[in-house]
């Protein structure tokens, strides 16, 4: 309707800081946006812009672009030509929202793949590998020859915890290229030793590192995958052949300080990494925080994990997702009752190798469980190779269902959904399988998957009858140890001392609902048993997983810890050391010369230190 | 009203007091918790107001301060009968026994015509298993107020604890007049059952109490049939499959309009009274048995999911909550530690209801597999327990169960126990494969699971 009135032009600029009106940028209206033809009658100016641009007249460049968006803000070549401007400005914010807007627009599969590509390379750079999944996707599905999405893909897949999915792209691309290439030989490399086939890496490293002998990070992993073979010689060579050619490379001055940690040098550690504390990145500080420990100095020690975790929340942003986590246990819990599974179906069949599924809150010795149980004839550890978690997403699909995970589950009994539970568990054995994990004489895989706290109602339906075991540790040695190191955790739960405490107890509670609500064969094995008297523990678990504990090799060969499985081999076997019992009570040696430590946790923790019977322990 | 602050409402007295006492009597709590504390901070001396916020500190779970409030009321007012007479049952719910009978007494003493007095009184002998004193007591209510209900079925557990069974079973007709018994039987015409023969499918049986009696006294059916063949049985539908075992039965029904044309009623409780059941006459046990095809499915799942070599323990810690005495016979899980401690053992618990949750907080050495979640029914608990060297129960529905079809089992008792597990014995007439470890001091779990442990 003309009221007569002159209707005043928004002219607020858009928040993301790209330089457009907000109504032509994140606050438009995109069904308002002009139609291809009329876009196409700009095309020649949006070419200007895109000349000026490569004519390095950024400033007119900049002012044409803008105006053209003004008048039409799906004008790729314009968008294109401002993406550049921001990005070369460092301004993320506008750079993200434009970039995901080219990588919106219709057009030709290869104009489509390179911008779904300049925002998955956007996430990755950032490190938010999930959001850079469906661009990455995107780009490979407009162009399945294209050998840099082929790449991009399989580094986010490798990152996201999709390994073998990951290794597929990766192959992928070098079957696009059609010769080798050092980065995407090395980034394989890479994902086959996150799926524990070191040797298969280690000759692939080989070449890449021959093609490409100054790629660091390569040089860096190559170390790793040695180190992780028991090569500690040459992966100290090659660490050092690094540090001589990059002597300023921090990747690999910190692998090498965690060499000599680990090769019991604590010294060398504080020797290596002797800056300014001030200088010194989280990881850094955790690192030499450690080596004082070790060196009696925790006091010193303790500063340092402080330091670390303020730069983690500080510098980076990283903040403890409390509420998302809340919401998701509280999710968790209202689905998954006694009532409610009990009419579900569950795989009937015996599976061909049982699997043992392992839990504990991090660092509190479910590795060294693993490294044990891998000792033990008839056993293998499974890590983490294919958590049951990967299949939440495959339950709507399956199931037929328009609900989410875990709601969908509920369609199991309906028509042929009784069939769910058996059709997902050969997914998890299948994918597990092509690890070569069921390899002869294999009864038994472990599990030990970080995420198999919020999967055990999944699991019963799966495994029926599976072992559940259960490492705990006396909550303030667990507190301490995760205070100490540099690790993404379970929401950023690594942040602080309260947030670890936060997520502990999140998680302790979770598990505790679970196994109230069903009927699990569930064992808790204590980490200060574990260590004290290895081979009676390593017993009871093995006699409660059914096998024969006859099998279990004598205390001083366990504790010798030494063992290489011959399959893939867990990311944790790299640091294995011989069982020892330093860190049974450690927080008590911190607390009497920190008296205020623990103070901000204790009311989270004292609860759960009484429910353990960690009680008798002592304050 | 002149004084009164703006906003603020001045109510009388009695008139508060009467409100107090009503929503305490609707069992709305915290709404008369609100009022109760208010009133205290205007008038803390107040002897009844201390008295009633009392009782609602006792009924909201806070017994201490229930004490505490009360026995100030007492001081400021020790010739307020009914101050000794609550005070007797709350000293009771917070295992003060000696405080409860002094306050019995003082009650009687203050008001010699209260029959609940007497009664309060009488339910205090019976907790310190002073059994003719209880009786006697009750009497004096009894002829204070002649249809005093629950003071009859007080003498009447009193005097089946101590064994008399003749005269208990007479006194246990009193039953169906308690409040809480309403709704059990049918609504009817038609007599209660003598004894006499009556024509097949003439005579109804009601199932009227808990899971556990329907099952104790479900024995005595087949004595019924031989008088008035093919009874009906009324029951609720959780009992069914497993009174059907029972021979002799015409048709089990559960709801009333299906009882057909009955000539007579009788409920399962009353058959002990007309079969004339002393501690020496009891009908055997193994009158039931488990399915046998759940049998074989469960012994399978078992094998899957308890670890090889060791010896099987069955667990039930927790009764219905709405049972009259669960306070004494329920525990917590962790009460049964020296169980858990046993590295030779398996524990398989077969509670049901919300107390399965415990389970959560378990970490003892010996594996514990929580079945309640897989259990549908008394069948399969049957089932389960056919699989295990022995139950440890309290006082509940399966402790029956496993009576009744001969499975070995330590059952846990408080000190003054339901009056069907008599006195001094570890045995008992009912099952004989049920041994039974009594509480030695009232309210006092201690010892017990460490005698149960030694047992097995």
């Amino acid at each position: 309707m003309n009221t007569g009135m002159q209707q005043e032009l928004d002219v607020v600029l858009c928040h993301c800081g790209s330089g457009l009106r907000r109504v032509r940028c994140c606050d438009a209206d995109i069904t308002a946006w002009p139609g291809a033809e009329a876009v196409d009658a700009l095309d020649a100016q949006g070419q200007e812009a895109v000349r000026l641009f490569n004519e390095k007249k950024y400033a007119e460049a900049e002012t044409l672009a803008l105006k053209l968006l003004d008048l039409a803000p799906n004008l790729r070549p314009a968008l294109r030509v401002l993406y550049e401007i921001r990005k070369a400005q460092k301004r993320g914010t506008a750079e993200e929202a434009l970039a995901v807007r080219l990588a919106a627009l219709p057009g030709a599969p290869a104009v489509r793949t390179a911008a779904n590509l300049l925002l998955a390379q956007f996430y990755v750079g950032q490190g938010r590998y999930a959001q850079a999944r469906p661009p990455a996707a995107e780009a490979v599905m407009a162009a399945p020859r294209d050998a840099t999405a082929q790449h991009v893909l399989g580094v986010v897949l490798t990152e996201t915890g999709a390994l073998q999915a990951g290794e597929g792209h990766y192959r992928r691309a070098l079957d696009a290229l059609g010769r080798d290439d050092g980065v995407v030989l090395a980034n394989l490399a890479w994902n086959l030793k996150l799926q524990g086939r070191l040797d298969e890496a280690a000759a692939i490293y080989d070449n890449a590192l021959a093609l490409r002998p100054d790629n660091r990070r390569g040089q860096g992993g190559y170390a790793q995958v040695e180190f992780a073979r028991g090569n500690r010689e040459k992966a100290l060579r090659l660490l050092d052949d690094g540090l001589g050619r990059w002597p300023d490379d921090r990747t690999l001055r910190l692998l090498r300080a965690m060499a000599d940690l680990a090769l019991g040098d604590a010294a060398a550690v504080l020797a290596r990494l002797s800056d300014a504390p001030e200088a010194l990145m989280a990881a850094e500080l955790c690192t030499r925080g450690q080596a004082l420990a070790r060196l009696g100095q925790p006091v010193e020690a303790v500063q340092h994990y402080s330091t670390a975790k303020r730069l983690q929340r500080e510098r980076h942003g990283q903040q403890y997702q409390a509420e998302e986590f809340a919401a998701k246990a509280a999710a968790c819990k209202a689905y998954f009752t006694a009532e409610r599974l009990q009419p579900l179906p569950r795989a009937a069949a015996a599976p061909a190798r049982q699997p043992v599924f392992l839990l504990g809150f991090a660092r509190s010795g479910s590795s060294l469980l693993e490294q044990l149980l891998g000792q033990v004839p008839g056993f293998v550890a499974g890590d983490e190779f294919f958590p049951v978690a990967e299949l939440n997403e495959l339950v709507p699909a399956l199931a037929g269902a328009a609900h989410g995970y875990p709601q969908a589950l509920d369609h199991s009994l309906v028509g042929d959904g009784w069939a769910l539970p058996a059709r997902l568990r050969e997914r998890y054995e299948d994918a597990r399988e092509r690890l070569g994990l069921a390899r002869p004489g294999v009864q038994f895989v472990t599990d030990r998957s970080a995420s198999n706290h919020w999967q055990l109602g999944l699991i019963k339906l799966l495994f029926p009858d599976a072992p559940v075991v259960h490492v705990l540790r006396h909550p303030l040695d667990v507190m301490l140890s995760n205070f100490g190191q540099d690790r993404r955790l379970e929401g950023n739960c690594g942040v602080s001392m309260s947030a670890l405490a936060r997520h502990y107890a999140l998680v302790m509670s979770l598990i505790r609902h679970f196994r109230g609500q069903l009927a699990l064969r569930y064992l808790p094995v204590r980490y200060e048993d574990l260590v004290n008297d290895t081979a009676a523990s390593l017993r009871r678990v093995v006699e409660f997983a059914g096998a024969d504990p006859g099998g279990v090799p004598p205390e001083a060969v366990l504790r010798a810890n030494g063992a290489m499985p011959p399959g893939p081999v867990p990311a944790h076997f790299a640091g294995r050391e011989a069982v020892h019992t330093r860190g049974v009570y450690r927080y008590r040696a911190y607390q009497s010369q920190m008296p205020g430590l623990f103070a901000e946790v204790r009311g989270i923790l004292d609860p759960w230190i009484a429910e353990l019977g960690y009680a008798e322990a002592g304050p | 009203m002149s004084g009164a602050q703006p906003g603020k409402q001045v109510v009388p007295l009695a008139e508060a007091l009467a409100r107090l006492s009503a929503l305490e009597q609707a069992n709305k709590l915290a709404e008369a918790d609100d009022l109760a504390n208010r009133m205290l901070a205007a008038m803390p001396e107040h002897p009844h107001i201390l008295h009633l916020a009392g009782i609602i500190a006792y009924r909201n779970g806070r017994v201490a301060q229930a004490v505490e409030r009360m026995e100030k009321s007492a001081t400021l007012a020790p010739g307020v009968a009914l101050y000794p007479r609550n005070m007797c049952e709350v000293y009771r719910g917070a295992g003060r026994l000696d405080d409860a009978l002094r306050a019995g007494r003082r009650a009687v003493e203050l008001a010699p015509q209260d029959a609940r007095a007497y009664f309060n009184l009488a339910l205090i002998h019976y907790e310190r298993l002073e059994l003719d004193e209880a009786v006697r007591v009750a009497d004096q209510a009894i002829v204070l107020e002649p249809d005093f209900a629950e003071a009859h079925f007080e003498k009447a557990e009193a005097l089946l604890l101590g064994g008399r069974m003749k005269e208990g079973w007479e006194s246990y007709e009193w039953r169906f007049k308690l409040k809480q018994a309403e709704g059990m039987l049918p609504k009817t015409d038609k007599p209660q059952w003598d004894g006499r023969p009556l024509a097949p499918g003439k005579l109804l049986i009601v199932g009227d109490q808990g899971f556990g009696d329907c099952i104790q006294f479900g024995r005595l059916i087949p004595w019924a049939a031989l008088l008035c063949p093919q009874p009906v049985l009324a029951c609720s539908g959780e009992l069914t499959a497993i009174l059907r075992q029972i021979s002799g039965i015409g048709k089990i029904v559960t709801r009333w309009e299906d009882t057909g044309d009955f000539e007579a009623y009788i409920p399962l409780s009353g058959l002990p009274r007309l079969a004339g059941i002393t501690t020496q006459n009891v009908p055997p046990a193994g009158y039931l048995a488990p399915d046998p095809a759940l049998v074989e499915s469960w012994g399978a799942r078992l094998d899957r999911l308890v670890p090889k070599g060791k010896r099987r323990v069955a667990l039930v810690w927790a009764g219905r909550p709405t049972h009259k005495n669960d306070r004494k016979r329920t525990m917590r899980l962790e009460q049964f530690a020296p169980l858990f401690a046993r590295d030779d053992l398996a524990i398989l618990t077969v509670q049901k209801g919300e107390q399965i949750a415990q389970v959560g907080g378990y970490y003892g050495r010996a594996p514990l597999l929580n079945l309640g979640p897989e259990i549908v029914d008394f069948a399969d608990t049957m089932a389960i327990l056919q699989y295990v060297e022995r139950l440890v129960t309290i006082d509940t529905s399966v402790a029956h169960i496993a009576g009744a079809i001969g499975v070995p089992t330590a059952l846990v008792l408080p000190h003054a126990p339901d009056w069907r597990w008599l006195l001094g014995r570890e045995d008992t007439p009912w099952y004989p494969s049920v041994r039974l470890f009594r509480q030695e001091r009232a309210y006092d779990w201690r010892g017990v699971i460490e005698r149960v442990s030694e047992s097995i």
